[in-house]
């Protein structure tokens, strides 16, 4: 089943210098997919279109089979939530608590039902013992924990990550991208938007955009060792994949090790 | 030595009074030139207020940094006429968002901002910054447009000629590729070894990239819970032991390398530099 359904979709600032141009797209239930591009290829933009921030000039996006227009954005925003990359710019609350409830306020929920959720997804991404806590004084992990801890409360289907890690320490990278895969594999579907192949090659499909285009749909393995495609967007091939076209290059056939070379990437 | 820190502690004080140290005893001392650092270690480990004490911004709580003569302590910032401005000028500090924090009609204007402040004049001023435009890799026509309609990438190189424009001896940057595509991260990386090699200036660069450690930095410091732990080369850091015992994140080169060591049984010469001469040396194994 279909989650996301994009058809003929474009966006712009002015007229001439298109953002996006004519990207269909659908997204399965539960699937996993990466977005890749260079700076300024309309990625950030497609997330903003999806969650309603900003609004098509043409084409439609369907979500869960309700279509996105002005009348549908609120009930839409309940299946879908955004995690974005600096993780200073997305608080409101003066406490955790606060902030986690703050996307419930807008669903009149219970209030017995709030303070349950609240303290359920605190404990799902292990920050129940800040929820009394000020924002500010938490790691930029943290901090993306919080904002996860709060998406998730509202039961949505769908999360984005836009470079939700590119700001963060080793430690609370590796943290945010083992819920990116506990959650996927609880049926959550998952949209990453990454400059990091080791990221990329976690996910299902990939998505490469280029000046507001698709430059390429498939498989996460097709993508990653495509390397006229990664070059165009400004991407890397992994290193174990450099390996293998230096042995190509130099016309050293080594089965074993290529194998091997190309099993190391796929782990990312 | 241009900058030396001397037993540093630095208390924040927060709300509580209680407050916490970010600097636990610091003694380092960084050389006017020559020098390619990378500063790296957790976040809320100091790094940042490491190196807001190089430009006299924050001043140590105890102990004292000697910045270019200049001894900075609590007894004489509170001294009438002293004045940063001559180390301020010295020692230049790109934020992380620098290109948040351009403000002119044009690119010219904003480079020229800085120089001008210092009171160049503004003639010198405007050569500055056609000279500098070209070291972070931007053509001239760059000078008449407004900085608001430039990528992040671009916004990043203008913000940091502006500061180069000040002359700086001590070029300081934190966290200057996050965000960045790769091409745009070695684009800029280059640029900061280019200053490095051709201006002989001393780079310090904050990262959570251990590939940029490995690849470009001469000397790394490594913080951890306000204390400095390891001041060094990168190659000795990224020991098989150093990485057990700190949990460090290993650069993509050395873990390909301890891959196949590992599940090949083989042992190669050396750590490899960069990511051609392991290529090499792969090769003549896999021959």
């Amino acid at each position: 089943m279909n989650i996301i359904e994009i058809e003929n979709l474009s966006f712009y600032y002015q007229a001439d210098k298109p953002v996006l141009k004519d990207i269909n797209l659908t997204i399965k239930k539960g699937e996993w997919l990466t977005i890749l591009g260079h700076n300024g290829s309309g990625k950030s933009t497609l997330a903003k279109l999806l969650i309603g921030l900003l609004r098509a000039k043409s084409g439609t996006i369907r979500i869960d089979n309700e279509e996105l227009n002005q009348n549908t954005v609120q009930s839409i925003r309940r299946k879908i939530g955004i995690v974005f990359q600096n993780p200073d710019n997305q608080f409101v609350g003066v406490t955790v608590r606060d902030d986690i409830a703050f996307g419930l306020e807008n669903l009149s929920i219970p209030r017995e039902e709030m303070i349950e959720r609240i303290e359920t997804y605190a404990q799902k991404v292990s920050m129940s013992e800040f929820l009394n806590k000020e924002p500010h004084a938490l790691s930029g992990g943290q901090k993306q924990r919080v904002a996860i801890a709060g998406i998730l409360a509202m039961h949505t289907d769908i999360i984005i990550f836009d470079e939700s890690t590119s700001m963060l320490d080793p430690k609370g990278r590796r943290m945010i991208l083992d819920y990116m895969k506990t959650l996927n594999d609880e049926g959550v579907t998952i949209i990453t938007i990454t400059h990091d192949m080791k990221e990329a090659v976690l996910s299902d499909r990939i998505l490469v955009l280029k000046n507001g285009e698709v430059l390429k749909m498939d498989t996460a393995a097709n993508v990653l060792k495509d390397k006229i495609t990664l070059e165009k967007s400004n991407l890397e091939l992994l290193l174990p994949l450099k390996v293998i076209n230096r042995l190509e290059e130099k016309n050293i056939k080594n089965e074993e090790l290529r194998s091997y070379l190309w099993q190391l990437s796929l782990t990312g | 030595m241009a900058i030396k820190f001397n037993r540093v502690d630095f208390k924040y004080q927060g709300f509580d009074n209680k407050g916490y140290l970010a600097l636990s005893n610091i003694n380092v001392s960084i050389n006017a030139e020559g020098e390619f650092i990378t500063l790296i270690g957790e976040t809320g480990s100091g790094k940042t207020t490491l190196v807001q004490h190089m430009n006299a911004l924050l001043t140590p709580t105890s102990g004292n940094v000697t910045i270019f003569g200049l001894k900075i302590d609590q007894e004489n910032i509170k001294k009438k006429k002293f004045r940063l401005n001559p180390i301020r000028q010295k020692v230049g500090l790109v934020f992380q968002f620098p290109e948040y924090q351009l403000f002119e009609e044009t690119v010219l204007k904003d480079i020229m901002f800085g120089p001008k402040n210092y009171g160049v004049d503004e003639a010198t001023a405007r050569e500055r910054a056609i000279k500098m435009i070209k070291v972070v890799g931007l053509d001239e026509s760059y000078l008449d447009r407004s900085p608001f309609n430039l990528s992040g990438g671009e916004k990043k190189r203008v913000s940091i000629a502006g500061i180069l424009a000040m002359e700086p001896d001590i070029l300081i940057l934190d966290e200057p590729t996050s965000g960045l595509d790769p091409l745009g991260r070695d684009a800029l990386l280059r640029v900061f070894n280019d200053i490095h090699q051709k201006l002989n200036k001393t780079i310090i660069v904050i990262t959570h990239d251990m590939n940029t450690v490995y690849e470009y930095a001469k000397r790394v410091l490594v913080m951890r819970d306000s204390y400095l732990v390891y001041d060094g080369d990168p190659h000795t850091l990224f020991s098989k032991k150093n990485i057990e015992n700190w949990n460090l994140d290993i650069p993509d080169i050395i873990n390909l390398l301890h891959h196949l060591e590992k599940d090949f049984n083989i042992t190669f010469p050396k750590q490899p530099q960069n990511v051609d001469e392991l290529l090499t040396m792969i090769e003549e194994v896999a021959k």
